[in-house]
């Protein structure tokens, strides 16, 4: 699907990519089937080249670790229901085969409006790109709480995957998660003073605001709508002054049919 | 049938010694016997995992410590790595590759995660010096010191099989920490380029080894 992800395998297999390249890259191996079979391969090829390291530790850490297990929870399995936490598992990074494509809405069918108006409200902080005004430590802040909300929903096992148009960006669709993630490394940039702002638009043909987001100098973006899918038709981006517009003000850039 | 897939399997194996006896036989024995330890481990077996730990932690500290050089960082990185993998051990599903890779997998990035973090105090990324493997003389008893020649000899004879731009990518990204834009801009070649280049080795080391199911 997107050349640019694809080419990624190799530094996912050596952890030699960025927090949001990982992100993405396990958003796509969701939807690659060819990439989740190469990876058991190349990280077999990468155990290899730690075998080789073996160097016993001190005889104290074993007393140290038995002793910590004792203590320590453990988590339980995954079934095929479970939407992947992002920290359930540092190594298993390949979301579940054979989860089902589509899971019935199950729980709340409740918008949840309020926290994406909070959203659009905070766009530059769910934003990863274009974040200038913001201090480094809040912005580290801010891409690591949007990251973990972000692989939340590409880790979910109805999550896929759909071509945005803007670049070879892509949007991240889970239902379960009543989320939609937009990421993108090559993405063009707005007009001056202008944002990117993500859309619902419904059966009817209504808009419902979502979040604005800019790429960074690289083209590197991320941003995540939360949504109830009940009733919607696609998903849309315009570009709209900063801080977002209640309607939209422009044609879409791009129109994702869900 | 079934043998015939052991067949193919040996190829790995660096000469015509009994098959019973060789490297490669002993370490599909070893991989089903970790992968059961890893198993009964994720279901709260204490014991297995106590044999998981004989099995594993000299290579989970070795990697640590290659990779942050500091000894007692490396022993904390092993210990966290090490509680991870009897927390989330349930998680493992044998068809998503050898146990020893997800332990390894988990101790690698943890590993590298440690060293950025260092890094973005210390800023010893910038100075690149690459090193060609095996350079790093360890004071400490390598493990299971028969076997470890056998492993040794194999690493080198599938980082032989890569060319020099890409022995330098897998040390600078596997054993560095780099990522692929660091890798890109401290050899100053394009970014596409630099994910290719990591890319190829790991297929060539992968296809050297014929570690792929």
């Amino acid at each position: 699907m997107n050349e640019n992800v694809h080419a990624l395998i190799g530094a996912y297999a050596v952890d030699a990519v960025s927090p949001a390249e990982r992100v993405e890259f396990e958003a796509h191996l969701g939807a690659c089937d060819d990439c989740s079979v190469e990876l058991v391969g190349m990280r077999e090829a990468a155990a290899v080249l730690a075998e080789a390291e073996a160097v016993a530790p001190p005889a104290s850490l074993k007393g140290r670790v038995m002793e910590s297990i004792a203590q320590t929870p453990q988590l339980a399995p995954l079934t095929s229901d479970d939407a992947a936490s992002p920290d359930a598992d540092p190594a298993s990074t390949v979301p579940a085969e054979g989860a089902p494509s589509a899971v019935p809405l199950a729980s709340s069918r409740k918008r949840l409006w309020p926290r994406l108006a909070l959203a659009a409200a905070s766009a530059a902080v769910l934003a990863v790109g274009g974040l200038v005004g913001s201090s480094l430590v809040e912005r580290r802040q801010d891409d690591l709480a949007l990251e973990k909300d972000v692989m939340m929903v590409t880790s979910a096992p109805d999550a896929h995957s759909m071509d945005l148009g803007l670049g070879t960006a892509h949007l991240v669709v889970s239902e379960k998660m009543e989320s939609v993630v937009a990421m993108g490394d090559d993405c063009p940039h707005p007009k001056d003073g202008m944002s990117y702002q993500l859309w619902l638009v419904m059966d009817d043909g209504t808009k419902e605001a979502g979040p604005t987001f800019m790429p960074d100098e690289d083209g590197t973006f991320m941003a995540i709508m939360e949504m109830d899918m009940e009733g919607a038709a696609a998903i849309a981006v315009t570009e709209e002054p900063m801080g977002g517009s209640a309607e939209p003000t422009s044609a879409e850039v791009a129109v994702v049919e869900l | 049938m079934s043998a015939q897939r052991r067949e193919r399997g040996l190829r790995a194996v660096p000469d015509g010694s009994p098959a019973s006896a060789t490297p490669a036989e002993a370490r599909r024995d070893d991989a089903a016997r970790l992968a059961d330890l890893l198993v009964r481990s994720g279901r709260g077996d204490a014991s297995a995992f106590e044999q998981l730990y004989d099995a594993l932690a000299g290579t989970v500290h070795g990697l640590a410590l290659r990779i942050v050089r500091d000894p007692h960082l490396a022993e904390d990185v092993a210990q966290e790595v090490l509680v991870e993998v009897w927390r989330v051990a349930a998680r493992y599903r044998p068809d998503q590759g050898s146990a020893r890779a997800w332990v390894l997998t988990i101790a690698h990035r943890r590993a590298v995660d440690r060293v950025r973090s260092e890094q973005s105090h210390a800023d010893r990324v910038i100075a690149h010096g690459a090193r060609q493997s095996g350079d790093v003389e360890h004071p400490e008893q390598v493990v299971e010191a028969m076997d470890a020649e056998w492993r040794a000899a194999r690493v080198r004879r599938g980082l032989a099989a890569l060319t020099p731009l890409q022995r330098e990518a897998v040390e600078l990204t596997y054993y560095k920490g780099y990522t692929n834009r660091q890798l890109a801009e401290s050899l100053e070649i394009p970014l596409g380029t630099a994910k290719a280049r990591i890319r190829d080795a790991m297929i060539r080391l992968r296809d050297a080894w014929e570690v792929a199911r």
